[in-house]
C-alpha cells in the first residue's frame, strides 16, 4: 500500500516535471523588451491642479478623478511620479493642499526640511475613514498619515475639508439641521478641542458648497454663507442680480469667492473682486508680485486668455494670449497658472493649465499649446484593431483580382482582356516605380506618408480606442503614435452601466472602398440614440457623420454584409421593441434575425424574432426566461456570448483510445450568471447556459458561499469564470466544457431550433492565487492555434494561461487514459510562473479590460489591455510556428547552400575528368 | 601400360572368336552413361520442384520470425521499429513484383500452385506489417485521424443582443 502511494507520488512528480517542460513557456528574451509592446501611462481626468514654477524643482501637482496623485513636468508634460491610490470611495481625493500656496487666508505650513512638522503637500481622501496624508512632492512618497473615523459614516459622505492657518477643518453637514466642524492640527491629527456644532437649518444637499473657509448655500437669488473659522458664527446673506442658471463654483485661491453666472461674487467682506469680468473659468495667481485673476474662454475655435490685477481690476496686457484650440480637445476650463517670479516680467514664462471636457490636460505658454496629456485614455470603453489600407501597387492588383472574380462566368471569352489588363497594370507598376525612383511620382497619400500601409503579416494595424468621455483615438499599434483623434461632445454610455459601442461596419478588405466604423451611444440631453460614422484610418467623419436618432436604443446587433457597398448593417432595437436598420438598404438582411435582451433590473431575458414583410421589419417576442428566483432576489451580474468573429477549427477532442469526443459548439449559447443573498449560504451564484435563439436552458449550475466580482470568458465549447469564494476567502476559476458525445447529431448544419440532445458537461474549479480583474481568450485568424486565457490581475499583470491548465478534463487520479489524452493531472492551484506574465514588469495600473484581435499571422494574436494605463502587445499561444525566428541565421544558411552547390558542381567536374582519364588507359 | 595398350588395341581390333552369346560391344560413339543421365534428370526435376516449393513457402516461413521481431520491437514509435515495419511492408511487396522471375523455373504442373502460395505468403507478411502499423497507431483507422477534415457546422440562425441599455 505504501509502495503504491510512493509510486503515485513519483508519478505525480514526474508529471509535474513533464508539465513544466511541455506547457508552452512564453517568456520574452531580454533583448525583446519593448520590441513588440508599448505602454502609455495616464493619471485620469484632473480634479485638482496646482502649478508651481517657482519651486526649486518646477512642478505641476495633480489630484485626479481616477484617484491618482501625480507630479508632472511643466515643461514636457511627462509624469515625474505617480501614486495610484485606493479605489472607490475610499480613495476619493477631497482636498489637495500644497504648502506655500499663495492664499492669504491660510499661512504656509512649510516647515524646515526634514522635520515632521510641516508638509509639502497634503491630501484628504475618502470619508470613512478619511485618510490624511502628507507627501514629499519631490519623490512622491508619503511622509506621514493619519485618519479619522467619523461616528456617522453616511453623513460623512458629504463632508468637506479645508485647510486654514495650520489647521485642517472637517465639516460634516447634517442637511436642513446643522454643521459639525472639527479642527485638527494638519500634520499630527490631534484635535484642537471639541467639535463645534453650528445650527443652520438652511443647508440643502444640492445647493451648498465650500469656498475657502466659507460654507455657502444658494437660495433663489440669495447666497447664504457662514464663515466657519470666525469667532462668531454670523450668517451672511448676499443678494445676486439674477438667479444662478448653472452650478455655482468656488474659486480656489480666494477665500469666500464664487463664480456665479460667469461672474465673480464675494461673500467675504474682506475680499473684494472684480465683478465686471465675464468668463467661464478663472484662476488666481501672482504676477510681478501682484495678485491677479486670469480667465480663459473659447470662442469659435480660438482660446483667449486674459488677466486682471485683483487690487484695481486693471487688465494685465502682458498675459493676454490667443491661440487656435483644436476642437478635439473639448471645452477648456482654466484650472491653474503660474509665472516665474521676476520684477517687471514680460509674462512669457507664464504657464496656463487647462482641463477640458474631453478629459485632456492642456498647458498653454506664449500663445501656443506647450503640451497636451490625453487623459481620456485612462477610461477606454471599447477598442478595435483595423487593417491598414493597401499600398497603391497592391491596390491595383487587388482590383484586378476582384475584376477576375466578377467575370468568372465568362472566363474563356475574357482571357484576352484579363491578360491585357494584367499587362497594363504591370506596366503601370513599372512606370510608377520608375517615376518614384527618379522622384517624379505622384505624392504619397496622407496615410502612406504616415507609414500607414499594410505589412505582409498583418501585424501593423490601426488601434481605434473609444473612451468614456466620447473621445476617440486612432493609434498605431506598433509605435503607439496618435494618428488622429475625434471628440464627440454630449454623448454618454447607456443605462445599466453599459458602455458605448464601437462597431466595424466595413473592414479594410474591400479596396477601394474605405473602412467604416460606427459609434453607438446615447445623447446626453435627450437620452436618444446617437450614431457616429467615421473612417477609422483617417479619423474623418463618413456617410454624414453624426446621426441623431429619435428613439432610445435598447439593444443592437450587426447584420451580414450587404451588397453593393459591403457595409454590415446595424440592427437597433428601440424601447418599444421596434427594430431599425442603418444603413437602410441593408434592411432586408435583418429578416430571420434573433434578438435577445437581458434586463438586469428584473432578471428577465426576452427573445425576439425579426421578420421582413412588406418592406417593413417587425419583431415577434418568442420567449422569456425569468431568472429572478422564487423570491425575486436573483440579480443578473454577468452575461457573456461568444465572439462573433471566432472560427473553431477542431470539431472534437481526441481521447486516449483515439476516439473523438465531438465538441458541442452552439454559436447561439450565452452564459448568464445571477447572484442572490441566501440565509444559509450567505450568497449564491447561479450559472445558466441559455440558447438565445430557442430560449432553452442548456445547463445550470449553482455555487454556494460565493460572490462577485464575476468575470467570464466564453468561447468555442468552453467557459471559464472567476468569482470570490467567501467560505475559504480566495478567488477561484471554474471551467466548463461541453461535448456532444462520440457522434455528431448533425455534422453539416447547426440549428438551435432542432435542438440536439443535451451536451455532456465537464467541469472543474481551480484556485487562482491572485485577484482577477479581467479575462479574455486569445483569438486567431483561423482558430488553428491553441487558445490561451489572458488573466488580468488586480496588481496590474496579465497572465497567459494555457487552456491545458484550465482544462476541466484534467484527471484527478493519474490514469493512463488521461495521460494518453495529454491531460495534466489535476492540481487545484493554478501555477502563475513569471514567464507567463506577458507584460513582464510593465505593470498596468487599474487594469480593467483586455481586448484581443487576430493578426494576419495564424500564430499571433494582438492584445490591448486598458485601465489607467494602456498596454499593447501581441501573443503567440502556440509559438510563432509560421514565422522564422528572429535570430534565424540567414547568412549561415546561404553560405552553406552556396558552398554545397558549388562543391557538388566542382566534384562533378573532377569525377568526369577522372572517368575520361581512366577510359584512355 | 600393356593393359592400356591392350585395351586401346581392343578398341579397334575385331575379335571374331568371341562367341555370339557374348555381349556385343556397344557401337562406336555410343555412350552408355546416357541412360543413367536420364534417370538423374528426372531426379533433378523433382529437386527443382522441391526447391521452388521452398521458395514459394519462404514468405510463410518468415512469419514466425517476423512475429518475433514485431514482439521484440514493441509499439513505441521510434526510428528502429519504424524502419523494421517499413522493411516488413516493402519487402514482400517487392518480392511479389518479382514473382515472374522466381517462378520461371517452376513452370510446369505445380507452377500456378506455387505462385499462389508465394503470393499468399507475401500477402500474409504484408498483413502482418499492416497489423503492426495498426497496433503502432500508424494507420488512419480511427475517427480521430479524420478529425482535421471535419468541416465546422454551418449555422442557420444568427442572434444579437445583450444586457438591455434601458
Amino acid at each position: 500500500m505504501a509502495d503504491a502511494h510512493f509510486l503515485a507520488g513519483a508519478l505525480t512528480s514526474a508529471m509535474l516535471v513533464l508539465l513544466s517542460t511541455t506547457v508552452v513557456v512564453n517568456g520574452l528574451y531580454e533583448d525583446q523588451i519593448k520590441k513588440f509592446d508599448w505602454r502609455s501611462m495616464h493619471v485620469g481626468a484632473a480634479k485638482h491642479i496646482h502649478v508651481d514654477l517657482n519651486h526649486f524643482q518646477p512642478r505641476l501637482l495633480l489630484g485626479t478623478h481616477e484617484q491618482v496623485v501625480a507630479s508632472i513636468c511643466p515643461k514636457t508634460g511627462e509624469i515625474g511620479w505617480r501614486q495610484v491610490l485606493e479605489q472607490k470611495a475610499r480613495g476619493d481625493i477631497k482636498l489637495l493642499q500644497v504648502s506655500g500656496f499663495a492664499d492669504d487666508s491660510s499661512d504656509t505650513a512649510a516647515a524646515p526640511v526634514g522635520t515632521h512638522l510641516g508638509f509639502d503637500m497634503l491630501t484628504v481622501q475618502g470619508h470613512a475613514p478619511a485618510l490624511v496624508r502628507g507627501w514629499n512632492t519631490n519623490t512622491g512618497t508619503i511622509e506621514w498619515e493619519w485618519s479619522v473615523m467619523p461616528l456617522n459614516t453616511e453623513r460623512a459622505q458629504d463632508a468637506h475639508w479645508f485647510y486654514s492657518n495650520s489647521l485642517l477643518y472637517h465639516v460634516v453637514p447634517t442637511w436642513r439641521s446643522h454643521l459639525e466642524v472639527t479642527a485638527y492640527f494638519g500634520t499630527s491629527g490631534h484635535t484642537t478641542g471639541s467639535t463645534s456644532k453650528i445650527m443652520a437649518a438652511w443647508i440643502k444637499p444640492e445647493s451648498c458648497l465650500l469656498s475657502g473657509t466659507f460654507f455657502v448655500c444658494v437660495d433663489g437669488k440669495q447666497l447664504i454663507s457662514l464663515d466657519l473659522v470666525a469667532k462668531s458664527t454670523q450668517v451672511i446673506a448676499t443678494t445676486l442680480d439674477t438667479e444662478p442658471t448653472s452650478k455655482v463654483q468656488a474659486l480656489a485661491g480666494l477665500n469666500g469667492v464664487l463664480v456665479v453666472n460667469r461672474k465673480l461674487v464675494s461673500v467675504n467682506k474682506a475680499q473684494t473682486v472684480c465683478d465686471t469680468l465675464q468668463s467661464s473659468s478663472y484662476a488666481v495667481g501672482t504676477f510681478n508680485y501682484r495678485k491677479i485673476v486670469a480667465y480663459g474662454d473659447l470662442a469659435e475655435g480660438v482660446l483667449k486668455i486674459k488677466a486682471a490685477y485683483l487690487d484695481n481690476c486693471a487688465p494685465v496686457p502682458e498675459l493676454d494670449q490667443s491661440l487656435t484650440f483644436n476642437a478635439d480637445y473639448g471645452t477648456p476650463s482654466l484650472r491653474s497658472f503660474d509665472c516665474k517670479l521676476k520684477r517687471n516680467g514680460d509674462g512669457k514664462s507664464c504657464l496656463f493649465v487647462f482641463s477640458t471636457s474631453a478629459e485632456s490636460i492642456v498647458a498653454v505658454q506664449q500663445n501656443r499649446v506647450r503640451w497636451v496629456r490625453e487623459e481620456a485614455l485612462a477610461n477606454v470603453v471599447d477598442s478595435q484593431f483595423i487593417d491598414l489600407p493597401l499600398a497603391d501597387s497592391e491596390g491595383t492588383l487587388e482590383n484586378e483580382m476582384k475584376g477576375k472574380s466578377v467575370d468568372a462566368t465568362g472566363f474563356e471569352t475574357d482571357i484576352a482582356s484579363a491578360f491585357l489588363r494584367r499587362i497594363t497594370t504591370q506596366a503601370i507598376q513599372i512606370k510608377s516605380l520608375f517615376l518614384h525612383v527618379i522622384g517624379l511620382g505622384p505624392p504619397p497619400t496622407d496615410t502612406q506618408r504616415a507609414g500607414l500601409v499594410r505589412d505582409s503579416f498583418g501585424l501593423h494595424k490601426m488601434l481605434v480606442l473609444l473612451t468614456r468621455s466620447g473621445k476617440i483615438f486612432g493609434i498605431d499599434n506598433i509605435i503607439g503614435k496618435h494618428h488622429w483623434q475625434l471628440y464627440l461632445p454630449n454623448v454618454v454610455g447607456f443605462g445599466n452601466d453599459e458602455n458605448m459601442r464601437l462597431i466595424v461596419q466595413r473592414t479594410s478588405k474591400h479596396f477601394p472602398l474605405q473602412p467604416l466604423c460606427t459609434i453607438v451611444a446615447k445623447d446626453l440631453s435627450t437620452g436618444n440614440g446617437v450614431l457616429y460614422r467615421f473612417n477609422p484610418i483617417t479619423g474623418r467623419a463618413a456617410e454624414g457623420g453624426l446621426l441623431q436618432l429619435d428613439y432610445q436604443i435598447k439593444q443592437l446587433s450587426l447584420l451580414p454584409e450587404a451588397e453593393p457597398d459591403f457595409v454590415k448593417g446595424i440592427l437597433l432595437l428601440d424601447a418599444t421593441n421596434k427594430v431599425h436598420v442603418h444603413p437602410k438598404h441593408a434592411t432586408q438582411l435583418a429578416d430571420g434575425m434573433y434578438l435577445y435582451t437581458a434586463d438586469v433590473k428584473t432578471s428577465e431575458l426576452a427573445g425576439y424574432f425579426v421578420k421582413y414583410a412588406g418592406e417593413k421589419l417587425s419583431t415577434t417576442p418568442i420567449w422569456t426566461v425569468h431568472l429572478c428566483g422564487h423570491n425575486n432576489e436573483q440579480k443578473i451580474v454577468a452575461v457573456a456570448g461568444k465572439s462573433s468573429i471566432e472560427h473553431v477549427h477542431s470539431q472534437g477532442r481526441v481521447l486516449g483510445d483515439r476516439s473523438v469526443l465531438y465538441k458541442y459548439i452552439n454559436p447561439n449559447l450565452v452564459a448568464v450568471i445571477t447572484q442572490a443573498p441566501d440565509a444559509l449560504h450567505k450568497s449564491i451564484l447561479n450559472l445558466y447556459l441559455i440558447d438565445v435563439v430557442s430560449g432553452s436552458i442548456v445547463f445550470t449550475m449553482t455555487h454556494r458561499k460565493v460572490r462577485p466580482p464575476v468575470h467570464i470568458v466564453h468561447s468555442e465549447n468552453w467557459l471559464a469564470y472567476s468569482y470570490y469564494n467567501d467560505k475559504v476567502r480566495r478567488t477561484e476559476i471554474t471551467t466548463i466544457e461541453l461535448y456532444e458525445g462520440k457522434t455528431q447529431a448533425n455534422s453539416s448544419v447547426w440549428s438551435s431550433l432542432k435542438a440536439p440532445m443535451m451536451p455532456l458537461v465537464e467541469r472543474q474549479s481551480y484556485i487562482i492565487p491572485t485577484v482577477v480583474e479581467a479575462l479574455r481568450e486569445t483569438i486567431t485568424e483561423r482558430g488553428i492555434t491553441n487558445k490561451h486565457v489572458l488573466i488580468g490581475t488586480a496588481n496590474g499583470a496579465i497572465i497567459e494561461m494555457p487552456w491545458a491548465l484550465l482544462d476541466p478534463r484534467r484527471p484527478i487520479a493519474s490514469t493512463t487514459q488521461g495521460r494518453e489524452e495529454g491531460a495534466i493531472p489535476y492540481i487545484p492551484e493554478l501555477p502563475l510562473p513569471t514567464e507567463n506574465f506577458i507584460n513582464y514588469n510593465q505593470t498596468i495600473a487599474r487594469l480593467r479590460n483586455i481586448y484581443t484581435a487576430p493578426s494576419g499571422l495564424e500564430s499571433t494574436c494582438l492584445v490591448v489591455a486598458t485601465g489607467l494605463d494602456l498596454f499593447v502587445t501581441r501573443v503567440a499561444p502556440s509559438k510563432t510556428f509560421d514565422l522564422l525566428k528572429e535570430d534565424f541565421d540567414y547568412i549561415l544558411i546561404s553560405i552553406v547552400l552556396v558552398a554545397l552547390t558549388s562543391g557538388s558542381l566542382i566534384v562533378r567536374h573532377l569525377a568526369s575528368r577522372k572517368l575520361l582519364k581512366q577510359a584512355w588507359k | 601400360m600393356s593393359a592400356k595398350q591392350n585395351s586401346r588395341k581392343s578398341k579397334w581390333a575385331l575379335d571374331f572368336n568371341v562367341s555370339k552369346n557374348a555381349d556385343i560391344p556397344s557401337p562406336a560413339g555410343y555412350n552408355p552413361t546416357a541412360l543413367v543421365n536420364q534417370t538423374e534428370i528426372v531426379r533433378d526435376q523433382r529437386l527443382v520442384i522441391k526447391k521452388s516449393w521452398d521458395l514459394a513457402l519462404g514468405p510463410l516461413k518468415q512469419i514466425p520470425m517476423n512475429l518475433f521481431i514485431m514482439y521484440m520491437s514493441g509499439n513505441s514509435i521510434s526510428i528502429f521499429p519504424i524502419m523494421m515495419v517499413g522493411m516488413m511492408l516493402i519487402r514482400p511487396i517487392k518480392a511479389m513484383f518479382t514473382t515472374q522471375v522466381t517462378s520461371k523455373m517452376a513452370e510446369g504442373a505445380q507452377g500456378t500452385g506455387q505462385r499462389i502460395v508465394y503470393i499468399l505468403g507475401n500477402l500474409a507478411n504484408v498483413g502482418l506489417a499492416l497489423y503492426k502499423c495498426h497496433s503502432m497507431g500508424l494507420l488512419p483507422t480511427h475517427a480521430s485521424d479524420w478529425l482535421a477534415f471535419v468541416e465546422p457546422q454551418t449555422r442557420l440562425e444568427y442572434y444579437g443582443g445583450g444586457i438591455s441599455f434601458i
